[in-house]
């Protein structure tokens, strides 16, 4: 009985959407006799789905379905392996030197470090920018460490290649994680983990340097995990 | 006023032509080969009031947590907006002809075509909104991860409602445009070519974020725990895959059912296609399910809203 019922409303369905189709043809042949008169067929034979004939057909009738699924299919498997790829063979990043490695940490952190301000809010504004300051701090003593490279302009934290110069001027890798245990780092770390990840917790126990790393992956985790 | 796309878009293989308006009643089904595959109405309502359901949910936990009016989520919300619109069309456009076999709307009127135009428009807005809102959701996280320290300065909340009234504005002109234009070939081609490449160009984002995770990962990867990389790797390339295969598979199919309508109605490999349109309809309904769980969820601080929110629901309903 139902399905009788939905039956007959699929075909009132065909029935109401051919009208429709219909009034739309008589409404365009008086309103645009203007157009030329190849419009005219075009639009015509757009309504004419009746001479559709299906002999001598070649190949079966819903190959263009299967093809374009198929196709779809190829190609997302296609991007997943691509994707997996990526991962497992080497980086370019891989080649560079020492100091591009520490500027890139550099950068990681800083790409870390603007993350959770914006994200999740999970500690107030005014520990956000007592950390920036903090920050902001921890890198002018990076700069003071390499006199020779100096940089003139100001603690003007808003340009990366302002990180750049200290990096590659700065000292080495462990007065940099000094720095970085003076500011803190567990604790805000700490924060940020009990809200937003669950499985990634090891950094509390972490030495300083694997803590760094840790951080730096997150930020960039976070959005594709 | 022509309406070809949109009527299109309603529009079955299998039908015959009408010989006049008088004789309405006289026309049979001419029945090819290919039917017309047909979704029952419970599943088409079904899905539809999930989509809904849950994207307004998602919408009323970003406007009651003020933890969450960052632009992230705004965009977020955007993209929960134009699947709500896509999922509210095929409801509308379903009761409609339910209305309209029973008897309570004419057939012939003026107000149902003008209707019936609305809610062709509707659709087209929601296709729009959706391509340009993961637009700007791949832009904003791109922006997070290279220009973190600027971002505060890039991308303010203003900034970012002023970005979605530009979006939002052009894609209710675009969608008003072709649904007055449709019958012209010069707005089929630029809107489907729109669909790869809005794709091709978050694919491209995507992609370049996914590389910087990867190169972190390779760093940790000389440190004791190496184990760890691996697995946070392949996540990652699971959910780019996840995040582009499902606009894919929604979006795709829909878009050759156009192609294939302006360019080959009457072949009948084509006309076999567009018979399974009630499916691609049905794929872009559940597009409007998946998409919150995978960009609404996925942050915690979303899910302790909704998690608040149910449990003083649960707690006031206790009372």
């Amino acid at each position: 009985m139902c399905s009788l019922l939905m039956h007959f409303i699929s075909i009132g369905i065909y029935l109401f959407r051919s009208k429709m189709s219909a009034l739309r043809l008589i409404s365009n042949r008086t309103s645009q006799q203007a157009l030329s008169n190849s419009d005219y067929t075009w639009e015509y034979e757009y309504y004419e789905y009746g001479p559709v004939s299906f002999e001598g057909l070649k190949a079966h009738k819903y190959s263009i379905v299967i093809g374009f699924w198929v196709g779809l299919a190829v190609f997302v498997i296609f991007m997943f392996f691509v994707l997996t790829l990526l991962t497992k063979t080497g980086a370019p990043h891989q080649e560079n030197t020492e100091s591009s490695e520490k500027r890139f940490r550099m950068n990681s952190f800083v790409a870390d470090f603007g993350r959770p301000l914006e994200s999740e809010r999970v500690f107030s504004r005014q520990i956000a920018e007592e950390s920036r300051s903090l920050f902001h701090f921890c890198i002018n003593e990076v700069e003071h460490l390499d006199k020779a490279q100096q940089s003139q302009k100001g603690p003007d934290l808003e340009s990366n290649t302002h990180f750049q110069e200290v990096s590659r001027s700065g000292g080495t890798l462990e007065e940099d994680l000094n720095c970085l245990t003076k500011f803190n780092i567990p604790n805000f770390v700490n924060t940020e983990q009990n809200s937003s990840l669950g499985e990634d917790d090891l950094l509390i126990s972490k030495p300083p340097r694997v803590l760094e790393s840790k951080v730096a992956m997150q930020s960039s985790h976070r959005i594709l995990d | 006023m022509s309406t070809e796309i949109p009527s299109n878009l309603i529009k079955h293989a299998g039908q015959t032509s009408i010989p006049s308006l008088e004789n309405i009643t006289d026309f049979s089904l001419n029945i090819t080969d290919c039917n017309q595959v047909v979704v029952p109405e419970e599943v088409f309502f079904t899905v539809a009031a999930a989509g809904i359901l849950e994207n307004l949910l998602v919408l009323v936990a970003v406007i009651r947590n003020k933890n969450l009016h960052l632009p992230m989520y705004f965009f977020i919300c955007s993209l929960a907006i134009s699947d709500m619109l896509g999922s509210l069309y095929k409801t509308l456009e379903n009761i409609f002809i339910i209305l309209c076999k029973m008897g309570y709307l004419t057939r012939r009127g003026d107000f149902e075509k003008k209707l019936d135009d609305a809610m062709d428009s509707m659709f087209i807005l929601s296709l729009l909104g959706s391509i340009f809102s993961l637009l700007a959701i791949a832009a904003d996280r791109y922006i997070t991860i290279f220009y973190a320290l600027r971002y505060h300065n890039i991308m303010t909340v203003r900034r970012a409602l002023v970005i979605l009234a530009i979006i939002w504005t052009f894609c209710a002109g675009s969608s008003i445009a072709i649904a007055l234009f449709s019958h012209e070939i010069a707005t089929v081609i630029p809107f489907t070519i729109l669909f790869p490449l809005m794709m091709f160009f978050i694919l491209c984002l995507y992609i370049h974020m996914f590389l910087l995770a990867r190169s972190h990962a390779k760093k940790i990867a000389s440190l004791p725990t190496g184990a760890v990389h691996q697995r946070t790797n392949m996540k990652g390339a699971i959910t780019l895959t996840i995040f582009l295969g499902v606009f894919l598979c929604c979006w795709a199919p829909f878009v050759l059912h156009i192609l294939l309508a302006r360019f080959c109605p009457h072949n009948p490999y084509c006309a076999c296609y567009m018979s399974i349109f009630h499916v691609n309809g049905t794929l872009i309904m559940c597009n409007a399910i998946i998409d919150p769980m995978i960009f609404a969820f996925r942050s915690p601080e979303l899910r302790s809203t909704f998690k608040k929110m149910f449990c003083c629901a649960r707690h006031n309903w206790n009372w």
